[in-house]
């Protein structure tokens, strides 16, 4: 059993990624063809794991409701308005123009969504007055590079302060983007030297505990 | 003095919500019109589908869902009326499955709009799932990623395809990102292989990071946001809903900028208490 | 206008301030149009994943045109599904391994080219310009050696290798001094998003405050105001009348 639930796909992990560096830099019409095959498989599979990943939110809330725990209601609401709107997807045949599941999506979901990531503009305000101070010289460059490019990215500030639009370019093209180039190249070969590492087997979380769980 | 600084800092968070309400409130209803500077990154982009021939085909990835829709839907329009204004054919689809009602609608209204035909003058190819494969995929060949499009008709009939194989065949390529996957993965899975020209917009949040990109040329032109989307109305000389937007852009930011002044004043005075 | 769009519209407003009484605090109305969202969006997700992938990608394919070799990601897709079933649970990992292996290969060398060559390349250019009229050094060429000064300065600070002392504590200071400008321009660009979200709804709520909309956003915000204030009251009646902490 150890072989299946350890070995292979150990074994799946380090024979796929081996090939595909390797298909990278051998541009051979076979080659191309079976990342053309592999990116495929891939997507379909990234389906299933869509399917996955409702399917443990719909547990967690349906033992909610089974257990009538606190707040199972809003769980009921939540199935409730997920079979509506899949129902009315299914019946329109996943077609929004013209179709109830459109109208759904129209007033339901852009509504809720929008509203949903608007409110962070509040709590934004709030932490800037709450928690934008400058205490240390760190802070203040922070502070100054904001409040510059802030003024410098508005009409408003514009015409107020002239040069400051320019002044807000700089700052984006020059140290900007020193700082995000720095973040950029080593985010990447943190990204890279996992990726080696789970080729190889030394990073093997995915596997979980050794029970097979 | 000193007891009025550290009251006014522990002013409850809900008056600042009622401030801010009234001051994004105002300017929609009353607004200035106050200029928008074109900043160099949009007039890129501008320029850029400006010298492409025409009959040209331009992709255009509509990675974003509702959440992001005030920023980047009004970028979707401009771009989507200066492309058929060109008389560019447009290759549309969405990496994001939460997006893709709403991409739709975009592109069939834009076509409507500019009386262009679908199937001749553009497509909807829906959505691709697997974020970079399904970039890979493109990259290998269309009608593999894409057998039919989001209508159903097979997308190697269609006439706008014509000639489209893969990503290679794409003059130019704009991802309208709000995240992952977006511009930066049509970068590195797309054009780093494909070789096609790519720029894009995003949202005002993601935009530091394109900054490196753009400075070594791996991207030609970017829209930052709301702003990015007004100044691209400005070029096109049709003000819309984000033209619309930034007098009341201009208002939060200012309000924003006053709450940082009045709190490190207030700090100053209050001795530096928290 | 059509009955459809008015009720949409109604409905729109009416979930919109249900999330909106959240600044006021936590309250039904806010966790009502939570479970609303969260459902809805987990539906339509399904809706297009059932189209998109399922039919499109798979089924029709597989079925209609005889791919058979799309039986593979089939199998691999269901194992994934297997998590499920606690005995069958293990099998999941085949398919983590291929999805872990196929993205680490695909991602080496693309990154290594786009974020790291093209990257460098990109800061190692000419500190000074030659031309006919000799050597010189403008602003373009000092922007130029910024650009590099932060760079290395930004990669020092997040080598941790090495202990930050002497000249290499002075070097990663002027990295922190870059972060700080950028944190505080990414900072300045957060605030531009969230306001831009901000504006796009409130346009819709003043649009929908129209005679033309039966002026629903006015109504549905007194409805909504009414229903927090006598939650509140409920809420406070409730804690007077509980016993005190600890008693029975």
């Amino acid at each position: 059993m150890h072989f299946w639930q350890q070995s292979l796909p150990l074994l799946i992990t380090c024979v796929f990624g081996l090939a595909l560096v390797l298909q990278y830099y051998v541009p051979h019409p076979a080659s191309e063809n079976f990342l053309q095959e592999i990116s495929l498989w891939s997507q379909i599979i990234a389906g299933f794991a869509i399917v996955l990943g409702v399917g443990s939110l719909l547990s967690a809330h349906y033992q909610k409701i089974a257990r009538q725990e606190a707040g199972w209601g809003y769980s009921a609401v939540l199935f409730v308005s997920l079979l509506t709107v899949f129902g009315a997807g299914l019946w329109a045949e996943g077609k929004a123009e013209g179709t109830f599941f459109g109208w759904l999506y129209d007033y339901v979901l852009v509504a809720l969504q929008g509203t949903m990531f608007s409110l962070l503009a509040f709590f934004v305000a709030s932490a800037a007055y709450r928690a934008f101070r400058a205490r240390t010289l760190e802070a203040t460059i922070l502070l100054s590079a904001a409040v510059l490019v802030m003024a410098g990215r508005v009409p408003l500030g514009e015409s107020l302060l002239p040069g400051i639009g320019a002044l807000a370019d700089w700052i984006m093209t020059v140290p900007n983007t020193a700082a995000q180039r720095g973040i950029l190249i080593g985010v990447s070969l943190g990204a890279i030297a996992t990726s080696i590492k789970i080729i190889f087997g030394i990073e093997r979380a995915y596997l979980g505990r050794g029970d097979g769980a | 003095m000193r007891e009025f600084a550290v009251r006014l800092l522990q002013l409850d968070r809900r008056f600042i919500f009622v401030l801010m309400s009234v001051v994004t409130v105002l300017p929609l209803l009353y607004p200035l019109g106050l200029p928008v500077r074109i900043s160099p990154e949009t007039r890129q982009l501008y320029d850029t589908l400006e010298r492409l021939p025409e009959r040209s085909v331009v992709l255009l990835s509509l990675d974003f869902d509702p959440a992001s829709k005030p920023e980047l839907y009004p970028m979707t329009v401009s771009l989507l009326r200066h492309a058929f204004a060109r008389n560019l054919r447009v290759v549309a689809l969405t990496l994001w499955p939460a997006g893709t009602s709403m991409a739709e609608s975009a592109v069939t209204h834009g076509a409507e709009e500019a009386g262009k035909r679908d199937g001749t003058d553009y497509v909807f190819l829906g959505y691709g799932p697997g974020e970079a494969n399904a970039i890979i995929n493109i990259g290998q060949s269309l009608t593999n990623a894409f057998p039919t499009d989001y209508a159903g008709r097979k997308t190697e009939a269609l006439p706008v395809l014509e000639g489209v194989r893969s990503l290679r065949d794409i003059d130019y390529a704009l991802s309208l990102s709000a995240g992952f996957p977006g511009l930066d993965t049509w970068y590195v899975y797309g054009k780093e292989k494909y070789g096609f020209e790519l720029g894009g917009g995003c949202t005002a949040v993601s935009a530091p990071k394109f900054y490196p990109l753009l400075q070594t040329g791996q991207i030609t032109g970017l829209l930052g946001g709301l702003r990015g989307a007004a100044e691209y109305e400005t070029l096109l000389n049709q003000a819309g809903k984000a033209t619309a937007g930034m007098d009341a852009q201009s208002a939060t930011h200012f309000l924003i900028i006053g709450l940082i002044i009045v709190c490190n004043v207030c700090y100053l005075l209050s001795g530096r208490k928290e | 206008m059509s009955l459809e769009t008015l009720c949409g519209a109604w409905l729109a407003v009416g979930l919109s301030l249900c999330i909106y009484s959240f600044l006021y605090r936590d309250n039904p109305f806010f966790k009502l149009g939570e479970h609303i969202f969260v459902g809805a969006s987990v539906g339509y997700l399904l809706v297009i994943t059932y189209h998109e992938v399922m039919l499109k990608k798979l089924a029709v394919p597989l079925i209609e045109q005889h791919e058979w070799r799309l039986i593979i990601p089939l199998i691999l897709g269901l194992l994934l599904l297997a998590r499920f079933l606690p005995r069958l649970a293990w099998t999941s990992r085949l398919t983590f391994a291929f999805i872990l292996g196929v993205s680490s290969g695909v991602a080496i060398p693309r990154l290594l080219s786009s974020f790291v060559l093209q990257q460098v390349q990109g800061t190692l250019k000419p500190l000074v310009t030659v031309g006919p009229a000799g050597i010189s050094f403008g602003l373009a060429e000092l922007n130029t050696v910024l650009i590099l000064i932060g760079v290395v300065s930004v990669l020092v600070y997040f080598f941790f290798s090495v202990e930050h002392t002497g000249s290499v504590r002075r070097v990663a200071r002027v990295g922190s001094c870059f972060l700080m400008i950028s944190f505080g321009a990414a900072f300045g660009y957060t605030v531009m998003a969230r306001m831009s979200l901000l504006i796009g709804r409130f346009d819709e709520l003043i649009l929908y405050a129209t005679p033309e909309y039966g002026y629903a956003t006015v109504w549905l915000l007194g409805l909504v105001t009414g229903g927090l204030v006598w939650w509140q009251r409920r809420v406070r009646q409730a804690e007077t009348q509980a016993p005190p902490d600890g008693a029975e």
